[in-house]
């Protein structure tokens, strides 16, 4: 399996509870904490960092940082890339 | 997870709609201007009006200028250089000639069509919609009294006797259980694309394998293969640029492989990256300065007034530039799996073998047979996915209203939903099990290889289909910690469904025709194959035959000298 270590930098005390990013993420890595009426980053490893989140909270509070070591396209011929791909862990 | 009993709640309507994207949000509004009291109930498996493939991936819509180009010239062009004979002419020109009403109608839905265009091949022309388009629709959708349910997924449909009775589904947030009746039902669920190079687009072919469970025939899987080129650093696409690519020597190795502006990469394309890497001449780069059509990337993001679109593409474009490295103008590229397998069959009025059932957008698009031999968009419409889910969109929805008031609600057999439910929850009880990302690693092992999916051969298949089957063992196995990845596992299910029914109907197509490439077999035969391949449900396993196209009824026939 490939793990990805994408990362969502979050500044609450800028966030106004509007929801738009638990709504903008399509593959649920974003949960809606009902009583804090603040973002959960829950699942970050599913983020394919579309940045929707990002680029539409109103308050500029949220930053992905793709790990994008971690994306293959998985060719036969990868070892042949100039691309530093060893940094993919797999087991 | 202990074993429990989850909440039931059960929904009814009219007109059920399963997936919240472009088509089921038109269908939804095209139902209701048909008929404002007919209940409609979308159910969508994120957040409907955020959730969906072309408002993100591209935004961008391809269209015709009809005082210009007939629907029988566009036609005839599709048949000859992208769909290879196997569209459903009829229904192609049927989808040309709705261009202006669509247009008209997202206007007036509220979506800011801009009026400048730009070609992007002999007949189409391309406009930047602003992403906001489905959020747009949504609000025009709830303002015509559609229900909308969110975070929820459909695990199965319900029957009776042959006709659709409705849908069972779970949230993914909070594990209710739905019920939901359906007088007709709408999936609107989106294609195939493996997780793999995503575009964005969260359709992992859930949608149509629950209904294949539920006895829909699918048709032409085979075609669901779509590849482009990608930057290998920050996996960025690369559009436009199939003539200016080089090996490590510094050989163009693709000239004229673009011959005239014709919408989109051919899968010969791909395969020469496949035979260069394979010669030892890689790795492949792209030369974009060479190209007027790729020279400057970033001006696709301006030519329209796009300010929610802006936003979004500068800054995707600032992070892939911080890992992107050019080598002299040069590019490192790799061609990545999209998939688009769009299997769903329905008719020229979006209706499926099951009856009350109807589907639109990309989850029938190739099950439509308009396309012919060719994935869905990208495919080789750059653009094509916005208006082809409109169309279906409108067409279903229509159709389903004309009678869904008045119609009869089949029964729901409530044993079939207590065994579904059952089912449904069985990974969250399983104490020791595989994670379902494990099964969805091996399957994009499998078909990600440009070899093994697009540049096929009967031996590479037969071995793919080898390690389809080990990887089928696995999915009973799965456990889910809870439910988001409950849904995980339902789409690594699905993922493993599509595989085999691609490798299946690859196997027996043994020709190569529109997108579709064997190395073994590199000739279209229009002795053999003017065939379409049809999947049905025999008891559980897949049971494939053929149709006929009647090529003798639409306009367009393969030239002479291929017969």
């Amino acid at each position: 399996m490939i793990y990805t270590n994408h990362k969502i930098e979050f500044d609450e005390s800028k966030c106004v509870g509007c929801q738009i990013c638990y709504k903008a993420c399509f593959v649920d890595v974003i949960r809606w904490d009902a009583d804090k009426k603040k973002p959960v980053f829950k699942y970050v490893e599913d983020c394919e960092h579309c940045n929707y989140c990002e680029v539409k909270c109103p308050k500029g509070c949220i930053k992905v940082i793709p790990d994008f070591a971690s994306q293959s396209f998985r060719q036969t011929f990868d070892i042949y890339s100039k691309n530093n791909k060893e940094l993919i862990i797999r087991d | 997870m202990q074993k429990q009993e989850f909440e039931t709640k059960r929904m009814s309507a009219d007109i059920l709609i399963i997936g919240g994207g472009i088509a089921g949000l038109t269908a939804a509004i095209s139902a209701k201007e048909v008929n404002p009291d007919t209940d409609v109930l979308v159910v969508e498996k994120q957040t409907s009006g955020y959730s969906g493939k072309a408002n993100k991936g591209g935004g961008v819509l391809q269209y015709f200028d009809l005082e210009k180009v007939t629907p029988e010239m566009f036609n005839e062009y599709h048949a000859n250089a992208v769909g290879g004979y196997l569209a459903n002419q009829n229904l192609l020109m049927k989808y040309v000639r709705m261009n202006n009403e669509m247009l008209d109608k997202l206007e007036e839905w509220g979506v800011n069509v801009p009026k400048k265009r730009i070609p992007t091949g002999p007949m189409t022309y391309m406009i930047g919609l602003d992403l906001d388009i489905t959020l747009k629709m949504r609000q025009k959708a709830t303002k015509l009294g559609v229900r909308f349910i969110d975070k929820t997924t459909i695990s199965d449909l319900l029957t009776n006797d042959g006709k659709i009775a409705g849908a069972v589904g779970y949230s993914i947030i909070d594990g209710t259980f739905y019920v939901f009746e359906g007088k007709k039902v709408i999936l609107c669920t989106g294609s195939q694309n493996y997780r793999v190079a995503s575009m964005w687009s969260n359709g992992r072919g859930d949608g149509y394998h629950a209904a294949f469970r539920a006895g829909a025939k699918m048709r032409n899987p085979e075609f669901g293969n779509f590849m482009q080129l990608f930057r290998v650093n920050s996996n960025r696409e690369c559009v436009f640029c199939e003539n200016v690519m080089y090996d490590n020597y510094g050989q163009n190795i693709t000239k004229n492989f673009r011959r005239f502006l014709e919408a989109d990469i051919s899968s010969s394309a791909v395969a020469e990256w496949y035979n260069q890497m394979a010669a030892g001449k890689g790795p492949i780069f792209i030369h974009p300065h060479e190209s007027p059509m790729t020279d400057n990337e970033t001006m696709m993001f301006h030519a329209w007034e796009r300010p929610y679109g802006l936003r979004f593409w500068e800054v995707d474009f600032e992070k892939d530039q911080l890992v992107d490295k050019e080598y002299n103008g040069a590019l490192e590229v790799v061609p990545g799996l999209v998939g688009e397998q769009s299997p769903v069959r329905v008719d020229e009025d979006m209706q499926t073998t099951i009856e009350g059932m109807y589907a639109a957008g990309d989850v029938c698009y190739d099950g439509s047979c308009a396309p012919g031999a060719v994935p869905a968009p990208p495919g080789r419409n750059r653009g094509s996915g916005i208006l082809n889910a409109v169309f279906a969109g409108i067409v279903s929805g229509q159709e389903a209203a004309k009678t869904a008031a008045d119609a009869v609600q089949q029964p729901i057999d409530e044993a079939k939903v207590a065994e579904l439910k059952e089912a449904a929850y069985a990974p969250l009880f399983r104490e020791e099990g595989i994670h379902p990302k494990e099964v969805i690693d091996k399957v994009q092992d499998i078909m990600c290889p440009v070899e093994n999916s697009v540049y096929m051969s009967q031996h590479r298949i037969d071995v793919c289909l080898r390690k389809i089957e080990k990887v089928k063992a696995m999915v009973d196995q799965m456990k889910a910690d809870d439910f988001h990845y409950l849904l995980t596992c339902h789409e690594a299910e699905a993922m493993v469904f599509s595989a085999e029914m691609h490798f299946r109907a690859a196997s027996m197509r043994k020709e190569s025709r529109g997108w579709f490439l064997r190395e073994d077999f590199p000739r279209m035969d229009n002795e053999n194959w003017l065939k379409w391949i049809v999947v049905e449900n025999d008891n559980g396993e897949m049971k494939f035959s053929t149709e006929d196209v009647p090529i003798d009824d639409y306009p367009v026939k393969p030239p002479p000298m291929f017969h």
